[in-house]
């Protein structure tokens, strides 16, 4: 059981280029991609979260690969990968109905309908997985504002809950709290933590080193187009094999 | 004298002596919403899917057609009044079913006026929604079907503008109406083709300025409502919708 994006190449031309990358995430384990900006880490991301087809290499869930399904199959497994980005890009509608959207397109056409109908006239119930996903963000009590009416840091937490109310087996985060304030940034990681004991693999794009000690499991560094250090957390940062590797989390400029 | 002319010549020195009959003036808005109406409503159904696939589609030609579109926002009323009625008259493709002067000529020609801005301004606000918000909803799990739909809701305020951009340029268009419609009235003073813009041209060449004036009062108090209609939409979000 892992998502696997095995020896994948993409990009060639486009701004960020991997080559010959591979990077796994099993149930449960919180794995953090550092890297310079602009190395590509939202498109590693992206294709694991199967957005693109990589131009080589595959991308699996749970050992099927994606890229070899028709469409139809492809979306039950784009289905158990969840991603949040670095931009909560909230849907201009209330709390809960933003954080319930993943449970929502996933039920039947008959039955979205009569959930609509009986919203109408406000007789219809809030799913648990709404309100727990929220409270495990503190947001419990915000569930009726408008997503519009949100600080920056409230809107990510919302697009965090948004991303694990519908149960994934894994989520990406991309920067989740790259914009955030200390406050906002422990109650995102605190979430994370929680997400992975629950069972869900979790892959972390980040530039903030010290996130990563903190949350991950495993760390992989991405410099030039590859991974090029990959292991424990604790390993990667005390003593890191890559002289480039080294370097980058040394604080040192590295290409 | 119904009410409205009773109302009025009570109003001012202008309307002391209220000279028309207050069934004329009803008539002549009742044409001029029907045919709008129906026009838009029609565009409508046309306009909103065909922007929502030229805006998520790549194809050859893409931007040739947006701009036959935007192009379209400008077309001479007067212009399309003419194509159809060398359409509808008993010479062209359509002659047969016998519509010059009619209600449904004059639809034709106020579709083919409301469609170019409906989905012009459709088209414009579906591409104008975030690109991030599109991910998110594809991400979350939602099919292309899912993401159009989520689109179409993200931009729904421009979408009423757009239907609203349509209407206002169906009801307030003079030339086409004219040209396929007649402007035509019966004996017994009741509208039959005469809209309201169409009738403030004769009223005003006839000197009737009173009368002129109050069908312009009217024309403007109804596109101020729908315009109210729509900043309300706006500000409430979609009302029920969300």
């Amino acid at each position: 059981m892992s998502l696997d994006a095995v020896g994948v190449t993409h990009g060639y031309g486009g701004e960020a280029t991997l080559r010959d990358l591979s990077l796994s995430v099993s149930p449960g384990e919180v794995v953090a991609v550092i890297g310079p900006s602009g190395v590509g880490k939202t498109t590693l991301l992206r294709l694991l979260a199967l957005f693109a087809r990589p131009d080589d290499g595959a991308v699996s869930v749970d050992g099927t690969s994606a890229w070899s399904l028709s469409d139809r199959e492809r979306l039950a497994l784009r289905r158990r990968v969840g991603m949040v980005f670095q931009q909560a890009s909230l849907f201009e509608a209330s709390v809960a109905r933003n954080v319930e959207y993943g449970l929502r397109v996933r039920r039947s056409l008959r039955r979205r309908l009569r959930d609509e109908l009986l919203g109408l006239v406000g007789r219809r119930t809030r799913p648990d997985a709404v309100t727990d996903a929220l409270s495990l963000v503190g947001l419990a009590d915000d569930t009726d504002r408008d997503a519009a009416s949100l600080s920056g840091g409230e809107a990510q937490r919302v697009a965090f809950a948004r991303g694990l109310a519908y149960d994934p087996d894994y989520l990406l985060l991309d920067e989740p709290t790259s914009d955030l304030d200390p406050r906002n940034t422990a109650v995102i990681e605190d979430a994370v933590g929680a997400a992975a004991d629950r069972g869900i693999g979790v892959v972390v794009a980040t530039h903030d080193m010290h996130q990563a000690e903190r949350i991950a499991d495993r760390v992989a560094v991405l410099i030039g187009d590859s991974v090029i250090e990959s292991g424990p957390a604790e390993s990667v940062f005390d003593a890191p094999s890559d002289e480039r590797a080294r370097k980058f989390i040394a604080g040192e400029l590295v290409y | 004298m119904g009410a409205v002319a009773a109302a009025l010549g009570a109003g001012g020195p202008l309307f002391v002596d209220f000279p028309f009959e207050s069934q004329y003036v009803t008539s002549i808005i009742y044409v001029s919403l029907y045919v709008s109406v129906i026009a838009v409503a029609i565009s409508t159904l046309v306009s909103v899917p065909t922007a929502i696939v030229v805006g998520f589609s790549d194809f050859r030609g893409k931007h040739f057609l947006t701009t036959v579109i935007n192009t379209g926002m400008g077309f001479p009323s007067v212009v399309v009044g003419l194509v159809v009625l060398v359409m509808v008259s008993h010479e062209g493709p359509l002659g047969e079913f016998d519509l010059v002067f009619t209600k449904k000529a004059m639809i034709m020609s106020q579709f083919v006026l409301a469609t170019p801005p409906i989905t012009g301004i459709t088209l414009a606000a579906v591409t104008g929604v975030n690109e991030e918000v599109r991910d998110a909803a594809f991400a979350l799990g939602g099919t292309r079907t899912d993401v159009a739909l989520t689109i179409v809701k993200e931009a729904r305020y421009g979408i009423a503008t757009a239907v609203l951009a349509g209407f206002g340029r169906a009801i307030s268009e003079v030339g086409s109406v004219l040209i396929v419609g007649g402007n035509i009235a019966g004996a017994n003073g009741v509208s039959r083709t005469r809209t309201l813009t169409t009738a403030i041209r004769l009223e005003a060449r006839s000197g009737r300025y009173d009368l002129a004036l109050l069908l312009g009062a009217i024309l403007v108090a109804l596109v101020l409502v729908v315009n109210a209609i729509v900043i309300r939409l706006g500000d409430t979000g979609g009302g029920g919708l969300r």
